[in-house]
């Protein structure tokens, strides 16, 4: 192993880094959509109407997956992909990997809780259907932390990208 | 601009006149009825629950009516009939529902009854297939299935689960019962799971041929009465006509009523109000002679209305204010640009009436919030148009849909004004055709800044209008008790947080590690900075000495006190809570990104082409669809969470007034 140039792994990790936020904050979303979808059927059975209403509901756990996306992307453009610098450093590629592991993490457990709480808001909302602005509101309290998630995440890409390492 | 003012009304009439004058008060719908909750000496009230529950069924059998001529009805609803609101009747047509609602109760009753005469019919026809096909295997048998023999002889008819032939049969008796002897048998019809039999004996081996058929899993097969299956079968068949014949000719009489479902169904209105009707009367004191009618009517109504009530019932109205503790039910009252933030506050909560119709305060920030979040003069300008389009098209709309779509064109109109000052229109689409396609560099310079390139400023640009909403907010609370004249609580909660929160701001601002940060074009002078600084302290002991005032303790006080400025890291989150507008404004403008390269790939040339446009349809539609919802749910938490939180509490009771509330049709003048 003499002489192997580790900084080859550099963009290794730093794919890895991209992959693990549009996985797992996909694979959050997608359970998270599912589940609501299946309490949305639900409401929607008794009262058909109520669909535009459960439809947006069903997308709030939906997000997560859109910034696990949107992160692994910018990771693609950073690192010669898709364009931009190809030549990343082992540390580059490490602080990649580091900078994407909120979206990811935080984009799994968040899109889970927000699911349960859009899943009790459309139970609230097949009793009492005026209640939409509220029964909204709800989950979007728990998106609150992937969304802050996703801007530390961004901004750390962003940041790395100028560092002389 | 606000809260409409509400008058209490108290209204007293004779009893000869009552109906037409509830009838006048429901169709002017603008008295919510609150009767008192008691009344003294000979008045009493009428017991109208039967009427009530009476007119509730009459509605609902007009209702059932009409669904079952729904089928026949012409007019077919398109995609965006939920735009086009209820079909509208003017008041006449409704007025002269009194005389024709009372026959086309009847012919709703007999609709039911026809309905339930077609339930029944088309419930018979399986039950008749049934019959046939457990007949058919018998049909080449002359006599009836009941037949039994004669004086001498036993006929057994019936049937095996297995497919046998005569030969086998015979052989099989044969073998069972040698001695028996002119044993006729006759295979009627045989298939894989049954064998059908007609078998003739001499009476005396009767039961011991039973007993073998028996053992080989003969059964006695479906009466058929005293017919032969042909016969039977035939007479199923006429049945089974004469059954459609009937379906038929009650479709036939569904369809040539199909033209009463409308007035069907503004009879259903109108029994609907007139179960309103008899609610309140039921709701009302009576004394033998006169009755009194109390409740709130909007302000700007009163004076037309009372005149009106004098004059055509010699009715006595007074008017009074409302007490200010009295639970009054409100409305709200907007202009053009604010009054679609009515929707949005209703879906918080309304206000109490010693609060301030948020509406005014919020549309600008709504406004400004929504189109930074979404920021693309694209999508901007796609909702402009779907939405003046919509609200052009169709002149019915209902009133709460036509505020949503006001809401969002005004919502649009600021998302492109952002889109153009980031310069993003479908993302970075024009530069990546221009290079893809026709190979030349272009750039769409951004009339200010692009996120993508600089996002710190425009996360300290988040900042800063989060901090112009939050002191907007808190502004709005000082607003609120000056007008109770609460001075020395409006000091205590809103001016010393304005100079806790304000000087510390200034002061972060002025730190070298935040100077590095967001690399400001400025320097504070170090005089503004003293000065700031001592404006927090003054604030901070402010806040330490009287956030506890309520509590006489002054031990108490001053642990309530230190809470209260522990607040301070409320203030904290509720302004990084506004880095979602730099997350969101990132959101849209990189997915856009992502289609619009994923779309380049291809490269020119018609496939090329083919490839992009494919790419671009499916991929835009989806971001902006997941972006205007995204935007829309975000600004309403800024709004409920950040910016309520400040000031607004909510909890007031919305203004429901006695009136002809239709579920089918607007009642309005044609214009």
């Amino acid at each position: 192993m003499n002489g192997f140039d580790w900084n080859m792994l550099g963009i290794v990790f730093a794919l890895l880094g991209g992959v693990l936020a549009a996985l797992l904050a996909g694979i959050g979303s997608a359970v998270g959509v599912g589940m609501a979808g299946q309490a949305a059927a639900g409401a929607v059975t008794e009262n058909p109407s109520l669909f535009g209403k459960v439809l947006v509901l069903q997308l709030l756990p939906g997000t997560q997956g859109i910034y696990g996306l949107l992160i692994g992307f910018i990771i693609l453009t950073q690192v010669g992909i898709l364009g931009g610098d190809p030549n990343v450093s082992a540390v580059k590629g490490l602080l990649y990997l580091a900078a994407c592991l909120p979206m990811a993490i935080v984009g799994l457990v968040s899109a889970k809780w927000q699911t349960k709480a859009s899943i009790a808001s459309i139970s609230l909302l097949a009793k009492k259907p005026e209640q939409f602005g509220k029964a909204m509101t709800l989950p979007v309290m728990v998106e609150t932390y992937a969304v802050l998630a996703l801007l530390i995440s961004i901004l750390s890409i962003f940041g790395i990208g100028g560092l002389a390492v | 601009m606000a809260v409409v003012p509400m008058k209490r009304m108290e209204l007293w009439a004779l009893r000869d006149r009552q109906k037409p004058l509830l009838e006048l008060l429901q169709l002017r719908g603008a008295v919510e009825v609150r009767p008192a909750s008691q009344a003294e000496g000979m008045f009493s009230r009428e017991d109208t629950s039967q009427l009530c529950r009476e007119a509730e069924q009459a509605a609902q059998t007009l209702e059932t009516a009409a669904q079952l001529l729904e089928p026949y009805a012409p007019g077919k609803k398109g995609m965006l009939s939920f735009l086009a609101g209820r079909p509208v009747k003017t008041p006449d047509q409704y007025a002269s529902m009194a005389q024709k609602a009372p026959a086309l109760l009847e012919q709703g009753k007999a609709l039911e009854q026809l309905g339930r005469q077609l339930e029944e019919a088309e419930g018979q026809f399986p039950r008749l297939a049934a019959q046939k096909e457990g007949l058919a295997p018998w049909v080449s048998l002359d006599l009836p299935l009941t037949y039994t023999g004669t004086e001498h002889t036993r006929a057994l008819i019936g049937s095996f689960p297995e497919a046998w032939d005569t030969q086998a049969l015979v052989e099989k008796l044969e073998e069972a019962l040698p001695e028996a002897c002119a044993i006729e048998l006759q295979v009627l019809s045989r298939m894989p799971q049954m064998t059908c039999v007609f078998l003739l004996c001499h009476v005396c081996w009767a039961s011991q041929v039973e007993a073998v058929l028996r053992g080989m899993g003969f059964s006695y097969p479906p009466s058929s009465g005293d017919l032969s299956p042909a016969l039977a079968l035939e007479k199923l068949e006429q049945e089974e006509a004469a059954l459609r014949q009937k379906v038929q000719s009650i479709q036939g009489e569904l369809q040539d009523q199909a033209g009463q479902r409308e007035d069907l169904l503004l009879a259903a209105d109108y029994y609907q109000a007139r179960a309103e009707n008899y609610r309140v009367l039921g709701e009302i004191w009576q004394s033998p002679h006169a009755f009194c009618v109390t409740g709130y009517v909007p302000e700007d109504r009163a004076a037309a209305l009372g005149a009106e009530l004098e004059n055509r019932f010699a009715a006595f109205v007074r008017w009074e204010d409302p007490a200010p503790e009295e639970d009054t039910p409100v409305q709200l009252r907007n202009g053009l640009f604010t009054a679609p933030m009515e929707n949005v506050v209703e879906g918080y909560s309304l206000p109490t009436r010693q609060e301030v119709d948020p509406s005014a305060v919020m549309a600008v920030f709504y406004y400004v919030l929504y189109g930074l979040m979404l920021s693309d003069a694209a999508y901007g300008l796609l909702m402009v148009a779907g939405c003046g389009i919509a609200l052009k098209k169709f002149k019915h709309m209902e009133e709460r849909m036509r505020k949503s779509l006001r809401m969002f064109l005004f919502c649009g109109i600021s998302t492109t004004l952002w889109g153009v000052l980031f310069g993003s229109y479908f993302g970075d689409c024009i530069p990546v055709i221009a290079e893809t396609f026709f190979h030349q560099e272009v750039t769409v310079p951004a009339l200010w800044f692009e996120p993508l390139s600089d996002p710190m400023r425009l996360l300290i640009f988040s900042f800063g209008v989060g901090v112009l909403h939050l002191f907007t907010g808190l502004g709005v609370q000082f607003y609120q008790l000056a007008k109770r004249r609460k001075y020395a609580d409006a000091l205590y909660d809103v001016v010393f947080w304005y100079l806790l929160v304000g000087g510390l701001l200034v002061v972060l601002l002025s730190t070298e590690i935040f100077q590095n940060i967001a690399q400001l074009p400025f320097r504070i002078p170090s005089a503004v900075v003293t000065v700031a600084g001592v404006l927090a302290g003054v604030g901070a002991v402010g806040i330490l000495c009287t956030a506890g005032r309520e509590s006489k303790n002054p031990f108490k006080r001053f642990l309530k006190g230190l809470y209260g400025l522990y607040n301070v890291s409320g203030y904290l989150s509720d302004i990084l809570s506004y880095s979602r507008l730099l997350a969101l404004s990132l959101a849209t403008g990189v997915i856009s990104t992502v289609f619009n390269q994923l779309g380049a790939m291809l490269g020119d040339g018609v496939v090329g082409a083919l490839f992009f446009a494919v790419v671009f349809l499916i991929g835009h539609s989806m971001n902006m669809a997941i972006n205007v919802l995204g935007a829309y749910v975000h600004t309403n938490r800024l709004q409920f969470v950040e910016f309520f939180g400040k000031f607004y509490e909510g909890g007031g009771k919305a203004y429901a007034p006695f009136a002809v509330n239709t579920r089918h049709f607007q009642i309005k003048e044609e214009k």
